[in-house]
C-alpha cells in the first residue's frame, strides 16, 4: 500500500483526498477546518481519512499541500514585527510606492496599510550605479548600529533592500551576514534573494512582504510538520506555491511571499489535471465562493505565469499564476444606487449571517437568494439537505429591490444573475480578450461551490459553446494536489540585444539555471527520467519596459535559437498589440527556466457507458425561473451521484449534489463523460 | 429609438470599462518613452458617435480636456461623409486641435459598424517633448498640430508623419510612442464592433445614452443634497514661472439639481500658465464628482447639471495666442477653489487643501552621439487631511495621478543619480487630522544638461479646515545659488538639484488631535517633540 495524500484547507471545510497507487482507490474526507490553526484540522483530517480507509501513516508516501495561511495574514495583518534596512535617502520608498493616490476621485480611500513603521526603516550609506558599480561603499558600522536599533524594538524579521541590489548583491549579502552574526534567530529577507529585478518599489515591497509573512509562514509550516510526524507520516509534506508549483515544505518556508496566491493556485492545478483527463486543453477556469471569483487561462494545458501581480494591495514580483480575482461570490449584496442602477457586490455578507435565507437577520438580498427566488437553487434546502432555506425571506428582500426598480420580483432576481454575471465576464475578459485570447476558443471549467450554478449564464454572455463541471466541484482542489507534479521556477536577468554577441551570456545563464534545476531535481529525488526543463525568455523592444514571454527551443543555444527567439517575439507582439515594429531591435530581459518533476499521479479509470438515459437518477422536478420563457418552467432534477457514463440531459434540467448545483439551460445538451465530468454544450 | 432596460445598461457600462481599462494597458505596456511606460502620463476613453464621452479609464483626470475637445474640432473641419473606417486623426493643439498643451498628442480613430459611425476611439499620451521653449504665447511651445489625418482608410500618412517627427527632438520615442497609441484605438474598434455584433449596434448605442442620463441623475442626486445657495471662495496662485501672486475666486450656486460655477480670474499672462475652457470644465468635473460621488461614471452624462464660466481672455479662459504648457498648475488651484467653496456647503464631506501643485521637473541634454534626451518627471506632494483620517503623504492630487520613474529606470536611461526621495517632516498641516506630507527628491547631474521647473504653493499654502493648519510650501535649490528661476538654465555635470513640494492642510484644531498619534508622529520623525509640544500640546 502506498498512499498519496491531498489536503486543502478552506475556511470552512479542511477536505482530504485519499488515493491508493496500487489499487486506484479514490476516497474524500472532509473535517471541520481550523482556522486558529489549520495544522490541527489538517492532522485530524488526515488520521482520520486514513483510519477509515484502514491506512497506516507510514504508508503515506505523498502529501500535498495548499494553504491560505500566507494570504490569510497578509490580508488580516497577522504578519510580525518587521524591521527594514535600505539605501540612504530612501527610507519613504515603501510608503511612497509609485507615489498614486489609490483611488482617483475618493479622497477617502487608504493606502494599504504600510508594513514597516517609519521609526523602524533605518537607512545605512552606501549606493550602487546602475552597472552594479561601487558609488558609496556600505558602512558596516551602519548596519550594526540598524541591527542593535531593530534588536532593541524587538523586530521578529528584517527585509533589506539596496537600490540596483539585484545587480551586485555584495551588499545586500554583507547586511545579511552582520544581521545573522549581530542577530541570531531574527528573519532575514534580502532583495536580491526574494526578487532580484529591475523596478526598486515593487522589488522592495516584495521583500518586506516576504519578511512581514516569513516567521508566520514557518511556524506554522513547522507546527503542521509537527503534528504530521507525531501521527507517524514519514513522507516530506509537499506545499503549493503561486505559480502552481509543487515543492517541499523547507523551500516554502524560506520564501513564503510565493505562496500567497497557494489556494487560488490549486484550484487551477487541479483544473489543468481535470482537463487533461477529459481531452480538454483550452480552458477558462472559473472557480466561485461565498464572496469572490477567481478566474484563469489555460492555452493548451498551461496557465501562463506572471512575474508581478498586486496581491491584496501590495506589489509582489513572484511566479504566480495568471489568477484574477473579482468580488463576486455567491454572498455579494445586490442594491440600488442612487442613480437608480442594480448594482451587485463587492460587498458580501460572508457566511454569518450569510444570505437572507439562511434567516440569520441578514436582510440585503445576494447572488444565492436571487438563485433561490428563481428556484435554480433548491428552495427548500441546500446542502445536500444538511441547511434548511427560507425561499419567503429571499422574496421579501428581492421585492423591496424590485419597488425601487420599478420591475417585477423575478424580473429583479435575474437581474441580480445578470449583473453578476456581467462582473465575472469582465475578470474572464481581462484574462482572455486582454490578453489576445477569444474567449470562445476555451471551454468554462466551474468549480467552487457556486461556479456550475452561473457557468451557463456566463457562457452566453461571454459565447463559450462548452462547459465541464468537474466530479467533485467542491473539492477539486484536494483532488488536483493528487494529479500534479512538483515544479519550481527559475530565473536571472540578462539585459542583453538580441544579437550574436549576446550569445555566450545566454548559454552561461541558461547553463546557470538548469544547473540549479538540477539541484533542486537531486534535493526533491527526482530521477532523471522524471525531469523535465522548459525554458522561456522575456523580450521587448529595446525601449519598452514591459517583456513578453518566449519559448526557447529544445537544444543547445545557438544562433539558431536566437533566429526562433526573434520570430517567437514577432508573433508574440503581433497578437498582443496588434503590430511588429519592423527594424527596432529587440532585448533579452529575463531568462527563464521551469522545472518539473514527473510524478506517479492518481488514474481514474474510465467508466463504461451506460447508454443516454438519465431517467434512473432522476429525483423529482422543480419549477424553474426561466426568463427565456418569462415563466417558471418544470425542470428535471438529477443527483449527480446517480448520473452515469454517457448519461445525456437536455435542458432545461438541475443536477444537484452536496457540494453544488450545476443549471443546465434550455438549449443546452449535458452529457457525463467516461470520468463523469459533465459536460454541457450549447 | 430602441429602449434597453436597467440591467442591460449596466452589462454594457461594464464591457465599455473593459474597452477603455484594455486600451490603457496595451498602451502603457506597448509605449517607449519613460513617461507613458512607467510614469502613465497618458489616457484613453471611449465616445459615441455625436462625440460625447461614453467611458473615460481612470488615468488622469486632465486628460479629459482634451477627450472634450477634439471630436467637435473634427466635425469643425471634416464633413461626416468623407470620414472612413481606418481613418486616424492626430491633434495636440490648444485652440484648433481640441487638446490643452502641445505635449499632449491626441489620436482619435472612429469606429464603424455596418457602414454607421457608431463611436469614437481616442486616447492621448504626454509626450515628453518640446522641451526647452519659451513660453510667451503658444507659438513658442512646439509644433501645434490641428486634427489631421494620420492614416487615411488605413493607410499610414507618411508625409504627416515625417513632417511632425522632424519637429520633435526625440522622434524615435514619439514614432514609437505614437505606435503603442495606434495599438490601443485599433483594440478599442476592434472590442466596439464585437460588442455591437453581439448586442446591436441600436442597444449598444441606446444603453450608451443610458448610461449617460444615469450619470447625470447621480450627479443632479448628488447636487439636490446640498442646500440651495451661493458658496464662495478665493485663493492664490504662484508659479516660479511668473512673478506675484494671482487672485482667483469663485461663486459657486446651487439650485435644486443645478450648479453654476462662476469664477474670477486675472488677464491672462505670457507664461505657459493660462487654461482654455475644456480644460477649465475638466477641472470643474473633476472636482465636483470628487466632493459630491465619486462613484459617478466618467462620462458627458455628469456634466449636463453643470455650468462653468469664466472672463474670456482671462487666465482661466484663455484665447489664442496665449501660452498653455503649464495649465496644470492653475487647474490644480481651480480644483482647491471648487472643493474650498464646496466645503462651506458640506461642511464634513470634502477634505483640506491637499499639496495643489503639480511640480514638474523637465531635464534635458545632449548625448555623445548628438541625439537629444528629454526626461519629464512631475512630482506629488501632500494630500489634504480627510475630515475622518490624515492625509495621504507623496501622492499627486487632483488633476493628476502620474507615477514616479522608478530610480532603476531613471539612472539606467539619463545621467542623472537620485541621491535622496522621500518624505518631508514637518510638512504636513496640523490638525485635529494632519495634512500629508510633502517630497523631497534630490538629484545629482552626470552631465552637464538644462532643467525646467514648474511649481506652485511657493508663497501660498494649503489651506487648513475646521481649525487645521496649513501644510507647508514648496522649495527650490539648484546647488549654484538659485532657488528660483522662469524658463530653463543650464546645470553643470555634478550639480546637485533639490526639489521640496509641498504637504497637505490639517482638518480640525490641532489641539484635538488623539494623543497617540502625536506620539506617534514625534516616534516617527514626522514633527519634533518641540513642535509636538507647542502646537499639539503634547508632553507640555
Amino acid at each position: 500500500m502506498a498512499w498519496r495524500i491531498g489536503v486543502d484547507s478552506g475556511g470552512t471545510f479542511t477536505d482530504v483526498c485519499l488515493f491508493d497507487d496500487q489499487t486506484g482507490r479514490l476516497e474524500i474526507w472532509k473535517v471541520p477546518s481550523t482556522p486558529d490553526d489549520p495544522s490541527r484540522g489538517i492532522s485530524t483530517g488526515v488520521a482520520e481519512g486514513l483510519s477509515t480507509v484502514g491506512g497506516h501513516p507510514d504508508e503515506v508516501s505523498f502529501l500535498g499541500h495548499g494553504t491560505t495561511v500566507a494570504t490569510n495574514a497578509l490580508i488580516e495583518l497577522r504578519g510580525v514585527k518587521t524591521g527594514l534596512i535600505v539605501t540612504d535617502g530612501f527610507r519613504d520608498l515603501l510608503e511612497i510606492g509609485r507615489q498614486k493616490r489609490p483611488s482617483l476621485y475618493d479622497m477617502n480611500v487608504e493606502k494599504p496599510e504600510i508594513l514597516v513603521s517609519r521609526d523602524r526603516r533605518i537607512e545605512v550609506p552606501e549606493r550602487l550605479r546602475s552597472d552594479g558599480s561601487v558609488d558609496t561603499p556600505l558602512s558596516e558600522e551602519a548596519v550594526r548600529a540598524a541591527v542593535s536599533r531593530l534588536s532593541e524594538a524587538d523586530v521578529k524579521a528584517i527585509a533589506v533592500c539596496f537600490i540596483y541590489g539585484f545587480l551586485n548583491t555584495e551588499h545586500e549579502a554583507a547586511a545579511r551576514r552582520i544581521i545573522e552574526e549581530e542577530f541570531p534567530g531574527v528573519f532575514v529577507s534580502t532583495s536580491h534573494e526574494v526578487a532580484p529585478e529591475f523596478r526598486e518599489y515593487e522589488r522592495l515591497s516584495t521583500t518586506v512582504v516576504n519578511a512581514y509573512l516569513g516567521p508566520v509562514m514557518q511556524s506554522y509550516i513547522h507546527r503542521l510538520q509537527q503534528r504530521l510526524k507525531d501521527l507517524g507520516v514519514k513522507t516530506t509534506p509537499h506545499l503549493t506555491q503561486s505559480n502552481g508549483g509543487v515543492i517541499g515544505f523547507e523551500t516554502a518556508a524560506d520564501l513564503p511571499v510565493r505562496t500567497v496566491l497557494s489556494g487560488p493556485s490549486t484550484g487551477v492545478v487541479a483544473a489543468q489535471a481535470i482537463g487533461r483527463m477529459a481531452g480538454l486543453s483550452n480552458l477558462i477556469t472559473f472557480d466561485v465562493g461565498g464572496t469572490s471569483s477567481d478566474v484563469a487561462l489555460l492555452q493548451n494545458g498551461v496557465c501562463k505565469l506572471t512575474g508581478e501581480a498586486n496581491v491584496h494591495g501590495y506589489p509582489i514580483k513572484a511566479p504566480m499564476l495568471d489568477i484574477h480575482t473579482v468580488g463576486a461570490g455567491g454572498g455579494s449584496i445586490a442594491y440600488v444606487d442612487s442613480g437608480g442602477l442594480l448594482k451587485v457586490g463587492p460587498r458580501s455578507a460572508g457566511a454569518d449571517p450569510g444570505p437572507v435565507c439562511y434567516g440569520r437577520g441578514n436582510t440585503e438580498p445576494t447572488v444565492t437568494d436571487a438563485n433561490i427566488v428563481l428556484q435554480t437553487l433548491n428552495p427548500v434546502e441546500i446542502l445536500g439537505g444538511r441547511m434548511k432555506v427560507r425561499r419567503d425571506l429571499a422574496v421579501e428582500a428581492v421585492q423591496r429591490l424590485a419597488d425601487r426598480l420599478g420591475l417585477g420580483v423575478m424580473e429583479t432576481a435575474q437581474g441580480i444573475i445578470s449583473v453578476v454575471t456581467a462582473n465575472m465576464a469582465k475578470a474572464i475578459r481581462v484574462i482572455s480578450v486582454q490578453r489576445g485570447h477569444d474567449p470562445r476558443d476555451y471551454a468554462l471549467m466551474a468549480f467552487g461551490g457556486a461556479g456550475p450554478l452561473h457557468a451557463a449564464r456566463l457562457a452566453k454572455e461571454l459565447d463559450i459553446s462548452k462547459i465541464i463541471v468537474p466530479r467533485t466541484p467542491g473539492t477539486l482542489c484536494a483532488l488536483g494536489l493528487l494529479l500534479t507534479d512538483l515544479r519550481a521556477d527559475f530565473a536571472i536577468s540578462r539585459l542583453a540585444q538580441l544579437t550574436e554577441e549576446a550569445l555566450p551570456d545566454v548559454q552561461e545563464g541558461f547553463a546557470k539555471l538548469e544547473r540549479q534545476a538540477l539541484d533542486w531535481f537531486e534535493q526533491e529525488g527526482i530521477a532523471a527520467d522524471r525531469q523535465i526543463i522548459t525554458r522561456t525568455v522575456d523580450m521587448r523592444y529595446i525601449g519598452q519596459n514591459y517583456e513578453l514571454s518566449v519559448p526557447v527551443p529544445a537544444g543547445p543555444i545557438s544562433e539558431g535559437t536566437f533566429a526562433a527567439l526573434a520570430e517567437g517575439f514577432a508573433q508574440a507582439h503581433q497578437q498582443r498589440f496588434g503590430f511588429i515594429a519592423e527594424g527596432e531591435a529587440v532585448q533579452l530581459v529575463t531568462l527563464r527556466v521551469e522545472a518539473a518533476g514527473i510524478v506517479s499521479k492518481a488514474e481514474f479509470v474510465p467508466q463504461p457507458d451506460a447508454g443516454p438515459s438519465p431517467d434512473a437518477a432522476q429525483i423529482g422536478t422543480r419549477d424553474v425561473y426561466m426568463p427565456e420563457a418569462g415563466q417558471f418552467v418544470s425542470c428535471p432534477v438529477y443527483a449527480r451521484e446517480s448520473l452515469a457514463a454517457g448519461n445525456r440531459i437536455t435542458g432545461p434540467a438541475i443536477v444537484e449534489q452536496m457540494d453544488t448545483t450545476t443549471v443546465v439551460l434550455p438549449g443546452m445538451q449535458a452529457v457525463v463523460d467516461p470520468y463523469l465530468n459533465l459536460i454541457l454544450e450549447a | 429609438m430602441t429602449q434597453v432596460d436597467p440591467i442591460t445598461v449596466e452589462v454594457i457600462g461594464s464591457a465599455l470599462t473593459s474597452i477603455v481599462e484594455e486600451m490603457g494597458e496595451a498602451l502603457v505596456r506597448a509605449s517607449y518613452s519613460t513617461n507613458i511606460k512607467e510614469r502613465r502620463d497618458c489616457s484613453t476613453a471611449l465616445f459615441d458617435w455625436r462625440g460625447n464621452t461614453l467611458c473615460q479609464a481612470e488615468h488622469i483626470p486632465m486628460h479629459l480636456g482634451s477627450f472634450i475637445g477634439i471630436i467637435p474640432h473634427i466635425g469643425k473641419r471634416y464633413a461626416l461623409e468623407d470620414i472612413k473606417p481606418g481613418d486616424v486623426f492626430i491633434g495636440n493643439d490648444a485652440y484648433e486641435g481640441g487638446a490643452t498643451h502641445l505635449p499632449d498628442i491626441v489620436l482619435a480613430e472612429p469606429i464603424f459598424y455596418e457602414d454607421k459611425l457608431v463611436g469614437w476611439a481616442v486616447n492621448t499620451a504626454h509626450h515628453a517633448d518640446f522641451a526647452d521653449r519659451g513660453h510667451a504665447h503658444i507659438y513658442q511651445e512646439g509644433l501645434r498640430i490641428p486634427p489631421v489625418r494620420l492614416y487615411r482608410e488605413g493607410v499610414l500618412q507618411e508625409d504627416i508623419q515625417a513632417m511632425i517627427l522632424l519637429n520633435c527632438q526625440v522622434p524615435h520615442e514619439r514614432l514609437s510612442d505614437l505606435r503603442a497609441q495606434m495599438s490601443a484605438n485599433r483594440l478599442c474598434v476592434e472590442r466596439m464592433q464585437a460588442l455591437c455584433a453581439k448586442y446591436g449596434a441600436d442597444r449598444v448605442l441606446a444603453a450608451g445614452d443610458a448610461l449617460q442620463d444615469y450619470a447625470e441623475r447621480k450627479m443632479r442626486a448628488g447636487i439636490a443634497a446640498i442646500p440651495d445657495g451661493i458658496y464662495s471662495f478665493t485663493d492664490y496662485f504662484d508659479s516660479n514661472q511668473f512673478p506675484g501672486e494671482m487672485k482667483l475666486s469663485v461663486d459657486i450656486t446651487v439650485k435644486g439639481s443645478e450648479m453654476h460655477l462662476a469664477f474670477e480670474a486675472p488677464p491672462q499672462v505670457p507664461a505657459g500658465l493660462n487654461i482654455i475652457y475644456t480644460a477649465l470644465l475638466a477641472t470643474c468635473y473633476y472636482a465636483v464628482k470628487a466632493v459630491i460621488d465619486p462613484t459617478i461614471l466618467p462620462n458627458a452624462g455628469l456634466s449636463r447639471p453643470i455650468i462653468v464660466e469664466a472672463p474670456i481672455g482671462s487666465l482661466l479662459n484663455c484665447k489664442h495666442p496665449a501660452a498653455v504648457d503649464g495649465r496644470i498648475a492653475a487647474c490644480q488651484r481651480v480644483a482647491d477653489l471648487v472643493q474650498g467653496a464646496l466645503a462651506k456647503a458640506l461642511p464634513g464631506r470634502v477634505t483640506a487643501a491637499g499639496n495643489g501643485a503639480c511640480t514638474g521637473a523637465l531635464f534635458t541634454g545632449t548625448r555623445a552621439d548628438g541625439s537629444l534626451w528629454v526626461y519629464l518627471e512631475t512630482i506629488g506632494g501632500g494630500g489634504g487631511a480627510r475630515p475622518q483620517a490624515d492625509g495621504l503623504s507623496g501622492i499627486h492630487v487632483h488633476m493628476t495621478n502620474t507615477s514616479n520613474l522608478p530610480v532603476e529606470a531613471l539612472e539606467l536611461e539619463y545621467p542623472l543619480t537620485l541621491l535622496r526621495y522621500e518624505l518631508v517632516n514637518g510638512s504636513g498641516g496640523a490638525g485635529k487630522q494632519r495634512g500629508g506630507m510633502g517630497l523631497r527628491r534630490v538629484y545629482r547631474t552626470e552631465a552637464d544638461c538644462r532643467i525646467s521647473l514648474e511649481g506652485s504653493r511657493i508663497n501660498s499654502r494649503p489651506w487648513g479646515l475646521d481649525g487645521g493648519l496649513s501644510g507647508a510650501g514648496s522649495q527650490y535649490d539648484f546647488g549654484d545659488g538659485r532657488t528660483s528661476f522662469q524658463g530653463t538654465v543650464a546645470l553643470k555635470k555634478g550639480q546637485v538639484v533639490e526639489i521640496v513640494t509641498p504637504g497637505g492642510g490639517g482638518y480640525g484644531l490641532p489641539m484635538t488631535r488623539d494623543k497617540a498619534d502625536v506620539a506617534r508622529d514625534v516616534a516617527e520623525q514626522r514633527i519634533t517633540s518641540d513642535f509636538a509640544r507647542e502646537v499639539y500640546g503634547y508632553g507640555a
